[in-house]
């Protein structure tokens, strides 16, 4: 029996990629060899399996939009558009255009990319903002729903200040002077995204207040579109390395001097 | 090379329908949406400003397979790959690839027979071939590039193609083998 085929030689030839004088010559080899028969099959239903397997992955549909803006943007240019081959009595032309061409898509894609990362840095933000006062809103909501008194009550702000030493990870000051009809009713220990925040609860008037005070995470704490939900005013403001958003139903006017002097004592410029 | 007149055709007419072909190559060898996504992107901006140089007729598919291979290569996940994989492209004078030996079962095709129907087997040996053999098989299996066309795609000669191939076939069957004598499924 002749030797049996090479490796290579069955691979070309379930490949069909073996010329007609080799391809002859492996037929009538496997006419006679069993094991290179076997072989043979073997080769056919791994390129089979592998052909069926390696289709897997199919492109994404934001990304081929994405591909597509981008050679749209690239085929406003004749050269690419056209499919035009520079020839070699315009050499200095066929450069300069390749350059252009090559600006162009820099540009063109600089632009994409930046403002694709934009819009994804926004869209993150924009949806994080939005958990954000859902849950805020819920927390006010179930603390004016509940009829039990707050952690800790009091309207003093030396009681209500130490309450949180050890119960959350930073500390924050608290105004002695406070707007017209307004009292510190007492806090909550609560926790916003996970994170441990304080629910310092005031009242103006008959409406109630709560202000929520979180280490800061970096990012924008509410968007301009989230200051007004389900009736109720938002309003988010930084101290320094902590966040605050306060919520209430009360006139926004009151509810914004009340922030004011918040901020004030906590930033010491009260 | 033979003259080919055709119609000049514009990039879309020849680079998108590649699209899906090319995101399916990348994200295999990158082995990650994102990095897929960007190899692809990388690829279309260099074709895109290299296509006035681009001649009309010739085989534009495996024009930018090659270049979607050389951003790869010089990509991070490329440039670790080839520092952690070395090929042996060398036939040997019976046209076998050296390595090959022991690899070849003669004695039981019917094993490997019904081993290589395990679809999900093949997934798993295939995510675990080197990405130089494994660009090799997509070109070929997936692709259904001719030898000349993946030499044109990988710069190097046809013999080298092949040997490729074999390696990258015999890589799969020692995997699924070595799956085979798992204690597990039909063979345990």
């Amino acid at each position: 029996m002749n030797e049996h085929l090479s490796a290579a030689t069955l691979n070309a030839l379930v490949d069909g990629q073996l010329a007609s004088e080799e391809l002859r010559a492996a037929k009538g080899h496997l006419d006679c060899c069993s094991s290179c028969t076997s072989e043979a099959l073997e080769y056919a239903l791994l390129k089979n399996s592998v052909s069926r397997n390696g289709q897997r992955y199919s492109v994404p549909a934001e990304f081929e939009m994405k591909m597509r803006s981008l050679i749209a943007n690239a085929s406003v240019l004749p050269a690419i558009r056209s499919g035009t081959v520079q020839r070699g009595d315009a050499p200095r032309r066929a450069a300069f255009a390749g350059w252009a061409v090559a600006a162009a898509m820099l540009l063109a894609v600089g632009g994409v990319v930046v403002l694709e990362q934009h819009m994804r840095h926004s869209e993150v933000a924009t949806t994080q903002s939005a958990s954000l006062a859902s849950e805020i809103l819920d927390q006010h909501v179930a603390t004016l729903a509940n009829s039990q008194p707050p952690q800790v009550v009091s309207s003093d702000r030396h009681t209500v200040k130490p309450w949180f030493q050890g119960r959350i990870p930073f500390s924050f000051n608290l105004p002695e002077a406070l707007p017209q009809d307004t009292k510190l009713d007492g806090a909550n220990l609560v926790y916003l995204d996970g994170r441990p925040a304080a629910q310092l609860l005031y009242s103006i008037g008959k409406h109630r207040v709560s202000v929520f005070v979180e280490e800061r995470t970096g990012t924008e704490i509410l968007s301009k579109t989230l200051r007004e939900r389900e009736g109720y005013h938002l309003v988010s403001f930084n101290m320094g390395a902590l966040d605050a958003i306060a919520i209430s139903d009360v006139d926004p006017a009151k509810l914004a001097e009340l922030v004011r002097v918040i901020e004030q004592v906590q930033n010491g410029s009260r | 090379m033979q003259k080919v007149d055709v119609k000049p055709s514009t990039f879309e007419e020849l680079a998108l329908p590649l699209l899906p072909a090319l995101y399916n190559v990348a994200r295999w060898l990158t082995r990650s949406g994102n990095d897929a996504e960007d190899l692809v992107q990388e690829t279309f901006v260099k074709a895109l400003a290299g296509f006035t140089g681009f001649e009309q007729g010739t085989n534009f598919k495996a024009w930018i397979f090659r270049i979607l291979r050389n951003t790869y290569l010089t990509s991070r996940s490329g440039l670790a790959a080839r520092r952690t994989v070395a090929l042996e492209d060398e036939l040997d004078d019976r046209g076998d690839v050296s390595l090959l030996d022991g690899a070849i079962d003669r004695q039981t095709p019917e094993l490997n027979l019904l081993r290589l129907a395990d679809q999900a087997a093949v997934a798993e040996a295939m995510e675990k071939l080197p990405p130089p053999l494994l660009e090799v098989v997509l070109m070929c299996d997936v692709e259904e590039m001719k030898y000349k066309e993946i030499a044109a795609v990988l710069e190097v000669p046809i013999g080298t193609v092949m040997s490729r191939i074999a390696r990258a076939r015999a890589y799969l069957r020692r995997l699924l083998e070595e799956d085979q004598r798992q204690p597990k499924g039909w063979n345990a």
